[in-house]
């Protein structure tokens, strides 16, 4: 059912831009997919227990490496983007340690002083990271061509449409195999009883710090796309707010299932746009459907289908009785 | 098996532990004992490393283990349960056991994630073994059962099987059979026994007199963070010392 389901959504994504030919809705698009990964990414930290809110830090190191590794160091985009995984999972490990000794908000806190850093770093070492005003003219991933086959020179909108599908895909696989691995059923558990898991030999601050780095690297790496996507990047591009805007996908889509980031990221960055009039109103709108979902339904809308099973048996047993 | 020499935990000014030997020999069913705010619980904590000690050395089968952190001394095979109920209350009855399992026989984690033919083996293996353990505490009913939906009684007991599927040689019990009814409390201490029977050395920390004096073979006494008794339960029963540190005969026995 699942599998089903995941090629037929594949095969929709691949064919999506025969239909909307408009950049503008490709655009949409793109960003929806980057958002899919930072959200699923987010949620394998938060199942460690930990709730990190360094998403945005992280993503601004990735974009950061990416974009002067590609126009001070001359290294080809296809290196520099992963690099930018790397260089945010390297930094999650070493501060990991040392984080993750905290424990709940107590972590959130620090995870945001994180991201602090991260910016006053970005505007102040001006001779790299050109201060506040950023770094402009970034060049854009070199051409992918095989003869008779294949050309993408990302002059258009579809190239990086593609470019954002793969990414997204090939991330998704790896954080779902990690989930279902080892590795996620001993990161549930510690979140659920820490000094439990411990005293029968796992050792709970090596996961966390796991979690931590494995998902800041996906973080990264998006990063390390999007400075290219934009063809910019400044220290606030990944602020506060978009960090909470990514928590708030992980929470309205549901937590506790792999799908629920997906479908938040989904429908929280497509809605806004079927209702462009009321743009201005998006952060009221978002922190209302966030309050709705936590009130009404707190397994977010991946736990919708539960939902509803409980519910229906119950009607469908009045007619049979009367 | 275990070696404490002079261990001691200060809070402050407070002793909560001081100066204790203890030699626990393998094979053996030791209880330990004494009135409440004794130190017992932070004995356990020292031992299994939650806490680490102010002074004073542990030494296990030869290894000094003071100040190891408690996933170390829970692979070097001391592994403790904790008072009131520690499970997994999200994973089931089995996910409980399989995760607690999942330490021992060298799956790589690597090896997982790509799901290789020897893990897939590897998980076959730790199912079975799992079950085996289901079956020997007796709640292999209940394997599929939410492990936080399950009664006062079987949690408790679940508690004891993510300890024993750690593979301890030496299991510390911290008060296993706190608000256990008659029939609880004789089926667990069967079981505790079936375990030592295995091979699995016992310490036990239990108020429940009773059962402590007729399960284990020697019993060592703390009050106020002091070793005032140590012997076998009939001579425990009539040491003036102890009987004074519970019932507080002829004023304040410190």
């Amino acid at each position: 059912m699942g599998r089903i389901f995941a090629a037929v959504a594949i095969a929709c994504l691949l064919l999506l831009p025969l239909l909307l030919t408009g950049p503008y809705h490709l655009h949409v698009l793109i960003l929806t997919m980057m958002y899919v990964v930072l959200a699923s990414s987010l949620r394998l930290i938060n199942l460690s227990g930990q709730m990190s809110l360094a998403h945005g830090g992280m993503m601004t190191v990735g974009a950061y490496t990416s974009t002067l590794l590609v126009m001070k160091a001359g290294f080809p985009f296809w290196v520099a983007m992963p690099l930018a995984g790397f260089s945010a999972a390297l930094i999650a490990y070493v501060v990991g340690y040392p984080f993750v000794r905290l424990k709940g908000i107590y972590f959130s806190i620090v995870t945001i002083f994180f991201s602090e850093v991260v910016v006053l770093t970005a505007q102040q070492w001006q001779g790299l990271t050109g201060g506040n005003t950023g770094i402009f003219g970034i060049p854009r991933p070199s051409p992918v061509v095989i003869p008779r086959i294949l050309r993408m020179d990302f002059s258009s909108k579809t190239d990086f449409y593609y470019l954002a599908l793969v990414l997204m895909l090939v991330s998704l696989i790896i954080l779902y195999a990690v989930e279902r691995s080892r590795i996620g059923l001993i990161l549930r558990g510690v979140q659920q009883a820490d000094s439990l898991a411990e005293s029968i030999g796992i050792d709970t601050t090596g996961f966390k710090v796991l979690a931590f780095t494995v998902g800041s690297f996906f973080a990264g790496l998006i990063g390390g796309f999007y400075c290219h996507y934009i063809s910019a990047i400044s220290p606030d591009a990944f602020s506060f707010l978009f960090t909470i805007y990514i928590l708030v996908y992980v929470t309205v889509g549901g937590e506790k299932k792999f799908v629920g980031p997906i479908l938040g990221a989904a429908v929280l960055t497509i809605l806004p746009e079927v209702a462009r009039p009321l743009k201005a109103f998006m952060p009221f709108l978002f922190a209302a459907v966030l309050i709705a979902v936590i009130f009404f339904v707190p397994e977010g809308m991946a736990g919708l289908p539960d939902l509803a099973r409980r519910l229906m048996p119950r009607s469908e047993k009045r007619p049979a009785r009367a | 098996m275990l070696e404490i020499e002079g261990l001691s935990k200060f809070f402050g000014g407070l002793e909560a532990v001081s100066e204790v030997d203890l030699v626990l020999n393998k094979g053996e069913k030791l209880g330990l004992i004494g009135p409440n705010g004794a130190g017992k619980t932070t004995f356990f904590n020292l031992v299994s490393g939650v806490i680490t000690p102010t002074r004073g050395r542990i030494i296990f089968e030869g290894r000094n283990i003071t100040g190891k952190s408690p996933h170390d001394i829970a692979r070097k095979g001391i592994v403790r349960t904790f008072q009131g109920i520690n499970i997994f209350p999200d994973f089931t009855v089995l996910e409980n056991i399989v995760l607690s399992c999942h330490l021992k026989p060298g799956i790589g984690l690597v090896e997982t994630v790509f799901r290789t033919a020897g893990s897939r083996r590897k998980e076959k293996a730790i199912l079975s073994r799992s079950e085996e353990i289901l079956d020997l505490v007796q709640l292999d009913g209940l394997a599929h059962v939410a492990a936080k939906n399950l009664a006062h009684g079987h949690k408790r007991i679940l508690g004891i099987a993510i300890a024993l599927a750690a593979e301890p040689k030496l299991l510390l019990l911290d008060e296993p059979l706190g608000g256990m009814n008659a029939h609880e409390v004789s089926e667990t201490m069967a079981l505790v026994d079936k375990l030592w029977q295995r091979g699995i050395t016992i310490l036990l920390i239990e108020h429940n007199m009773r059962a402590t004096m007729n399960l284990c073979q020697r019993i060592v006494v703390l009050n106020f963070g002091r070793k005032i008794a140590e012997g076998a339960p009939e001579e425990i029963k009539r040491d003036q010392g102890v009987i004074r540190a519970y019932l507080g005969a002829g004023g304040h026995a410190a």
